[in-house]
């Protein structure tokens, strides 16, 4: 199926690893021009940006903190600058910081919230400046099934994540007279480095939620981003779709 | 949808309703008599030359000079927030007229009538409601422009 | 065909009316006019309202104007074309007595503006224009004269001061009318002081809304002569229009609805524009009565402007133009005007103007204007 993405530019943020990196691949594919921004990874990025060469494309590695409004706007002005024009934003950088309420520090709360909450706030900000001069683009927000849920020891994930849902409700219903269209993508587990890091009885408890007996791979997740970007979901907005394998129903 | 057009809008239905959803594309669209070819703007959907009912959408450059304007202190209602604010009527280069605000482009004291001018469509970018209009702009302004229907 | 004549007038008190309804206010002008024309009520064969309906509470006025005034069981019918209401009343009667379907035709113009709220005025104020392609961006009745006047001011270099001379010299009348709203004088610099309302007016290039009710009643040529000692002839009765739209007018120097009615009237009437002595023009704003002016031949186009400032049009000049104070002093009650002008060029031709009378008077005129020129109506009026 053509998706009619030949020619576009797209920022990831976070698309140095895990899922972020195969939505900028998958982009790739598709025949896109991508940016990346990445904060530590810096070999992994350069790997990231390469892999989008070999596929004929423009591969940028941009070092911005997303928590940072101002590196949101710098990194938006330099690909416009680079690629000519910004037609699509994925967000998608994003931490864990796990812990009952009780145990849960200011700081753990605040550095969550900020990194994915805020995060999407500064690059979705940036986006749309440039999409509505334009009168287009496409902006897709990964949350997670458990910003929709809740989750036992992440207040601060899933109220960052259930935060970046209502963002981009809001944004599409002020973005949609502009021609852009804004929506989500809600992954249940999904086999990353992040997922790694779970204790393995909580990775058995969370396989044993889904219909399908197993979790995402990260390319699951980037073949309904860029088809969310595509000209073939331009009547979908203010959506939120789960790529969880029946995880959360 | 005519209801998109204008801060207030007083004619929600009409012949010549994708007026509104064009200008919206950045499209600024007069219409044309498919019998007899007249071309009117503003758009109408009934020819006065010939009778036909018969018309297109042609769209407009929007280059015009400045006929006449005014500084409107005295607002109506639904327009006491923008007030004062300064409307001009110009003669389009293709024909007609139309008249609009001033924008952002142009400052009062520069005002002159016989001025060059450009209209630019715009989208009221802070309201909910979807709501269109044109603005006087300097000559040169440009604006994106799409196919959203 | 018959002519027709005015055989009695009346009028009210303009101004804020907050004691009386608009039947009371059309019962005042209604009393005078029947002492005037020296006739029982019943003589009347039918009655013509000229008023505007959205300023009224009460629906379908000219029922309950023809209750009050105990016309009953006689026809009525009512006429509606904005701030012209009352000259297309008086139209109307005036082809039913030519056409000789009655005999004598009572014609009233009666408005109750001050009723309406202020949000209710603002809200009216903004449909005033071309509701479709204008009002959406917030056009205002002052604002199209606004327009004219600017477009005026660069074309044939009309003065601030200029506009402003109509206004001094329609103050200095209306302080000797006393039905006018406003009986006060005048100066330029009082009137530039005023606060803004559309470049270049300020609140003294603008009449003001009114209350108030004015009335005649006409005959055809055989009553007229047995019942009036000396009646008024209406003998150039024009009507013409202009589009609702200013994107589609000709130009904004005039109004064109004007030009031809004025035309219309003078060839009916057998008159040219010299021959008139005094005139009642709509001066809705400064700049309208400047156009009035040209658009009715008092002087070439363009020299509106140098027209008021040398004072040809007060008494004694070429034309005496809204000697009774215009719309600007008397107030603008918008169905009762274009009779209070009737009215007052009847009383100037019947020599009874007191200190404001044109010598000599003897051929009238009025224009009245609706809306922003989209109706105008100009009547030649004669004495024998």
């Amino acid at each position: 199926m053509d998706l009619g993405l030949e020619g576009k530019n797209v920022i990831v943020t976070g698309g140095s690893l895990g899922i972020g990196s195969a939505i900028a691949v998958e982009f790739a594919r598709e025949g896109c021009n991508v940016a990346i921004n990445y904060r530590r990874h810096d070999t992994e990025a350069k790997k990231v940006v390469e892999e989008i060469e070999k596929l004929g494309r423009k591969g940028l590695a941009v070092k911005a903190d997303v928590a940072s409004h101002d590196d949101a706007e710098n990194m938006v002005q330099t690909v416009v600058r680079e690629f000519g024009r910004l037609d699509i934003m994925v967000c998608n950088a994003g931490i864990n910081w796990d812990g009952v309420i009780w145990k849960m520090t200011e700081e753990q709360w605040d550095t969550v919230i900020n990194v994915n909450l805020k995060g999407y706030f500064n690059y979705n900000k940036a986006a749309a400046l440039v999409f509505k001069d334009q009168k287009g683009g496409k902006i897709v927000n990964i949350s997670s099934i458990n910003g929709m849920r809740g989750k036992f020891a992440q207040t601060n994930y899933a109220a960052s994540k259930g935060g970046e849902i209502a963002l981009s409700k809001s944004l599409a219903k002020e973005l949609g007279k502009f021609n852009v269209n804004v929506n989500v993508v809600a992954p249940g587990m999904v086999m990353t480095e992040m997922a790694n890091a779970i204790p393995p009885e909580f990775l058995t408890k969370a396989m044993d939620e889904t219909a399908v007996g197993r979790f995402a791979t990260p390319e699951e997740c980037a073949d309904v981003v860029v088809f969310l970007c595509s000209d073939r979901a331009r009547h979908i907005t203010g959506e939120v779709i789960k790529v969880d394998g029946g995880q959360y129903m | 949808m005519f209801k998109w057009f204008g801060k207030v809008n007083y004619t929600p239905y009409t012949k010549v309703t994708d007026f509104a959803q064009y200008l919206k594309d950045g499209r600024l669209m007069g219409t044309r008599c498919k019998k007899c070819q007249a071309t009117s703007f503003p758009p109408r959907a009934d020819c006065e030359a010939c009778m036909s009912d018969e018309f297109e959408f042609i769209e407009m450059s929007g280059k015009a000079q400045l006929h006449t304007f005014t500084k409107i202190v005295a607002a109506p209602t639904g327009f006491e927030d923008v007030a004062p604010y300064i409307v001009g009527v110009v003669d389009l280069n293709e024909g007609g007229r139309a008249l609009a605000w001033f924008g952002e482009t142009i400052d009062e004291d520069e005002i002159e009538i016989g001025m060059d001018l450009q209209i630019v469509p715009q989208i009221f970018e802070d309201l909910e409601d979807i709501k269109v209009y044109y603005s006087l702009e300097k000559p040169g302004t440009t604006w994106a422009k799409t196919d959203s229907s | 065909m018959t002519r027709v004549g005015i055989i009695g007038i009346g009028h009210g008190v303009f101004g804020r009316r907050s004691d009386a309804t608009v039947q009371e206010l059309a019962f005042e002008a209604f009393r005078q006019a029947i002492e005037d024309a020296g006739i029982e009520p019943k003589e009347i064969d039918a009655s013509v309202i000229g008023s505007v309906p959205e300023y009224h509470k009460q629906r379908s006025l000219a029922g309950v104007i023809q209750e009050y005034l105990g016309l009953f069981p006689k026809p009525t019918w009512l006429t509606e074309v904005a701030c012209a209401s009352g000259s297309a009343a008086l139209r109307t009667a005036w082809m039913a007595v030519k056409a000789g379907v009655h005999d004598i035709v009572l014609v009233m113009g009666c408005q109750k503006m001050t009723e309406l709220s202020t949000p209710e005025i603002l809200a009216l104020m903004g449909r005033v224009g071309e509701v479709q392609w204008e009002s959406g961006f917030g056009t205002t009745f002052p604002a199209y004269y606004a327009m004219f006047a600017k477009r005026h001011m660069h074309e044939f270099g009309t003065t601030r001061e200029h506009l402003l001379d109509v206004a001094v010299k329609n103050h200095y009348y209306g302080a000797r009318n006393p039905n006018a709203l406003f009986r006060k004088e005048i100066t330029i610099e009082k009137a530039k002081a005023s606060e803004d309302v559309a470049t270049p007016f300020q609140v003294y290039d603008c009449c003001a809304n009114a209350d108030g009710a004015a009335c005649v009643i006409v005959a055809n040529e055989e009553k007229a002569k047995a019942l009036s000692e000396q009646p008024v002839w209406l003998d150039g009765m024009a009507c013409a229009t202009a589009s609702m739209s200013v994107l589609r007018r000709p130009h904004l120097v005039g109004l064109p609805s004007a030009e031809e009615a004025g035309k219309a009237a003078y060839k009916m009437a057998g008159i040219r524009p010299g021959d008139v002595k005094v005139a009642d023009v709509h001066d809705c704003f400064t700049i309208a009565e400047i156009m009035a002016y040209e658009d009715l031949g008092f002087c070439e186009k363009g020299e509106g402007g140098p027209f008021v400032a040398d004072r040809q049009t007060y008494v004694g000049g070429e034309v005496a133009v809204n000697v009774d104070g215009g719309l600007k002093a008397k107030g603008h009650p918008i169905g009762a005007t274009g009779l209070s002008m009737t009215y007052e060029i009847a009383k100037q031709l019947r020599g009874e103007a007191g200190e404001r009378q044109v010598p000599d008077a003897d051929v009238g005129l009025t224009h009245n204007v609706g809306g922003i020129g989209q109706y105008c109506f100009v009547q030649v009026m004669k004495r024998d």
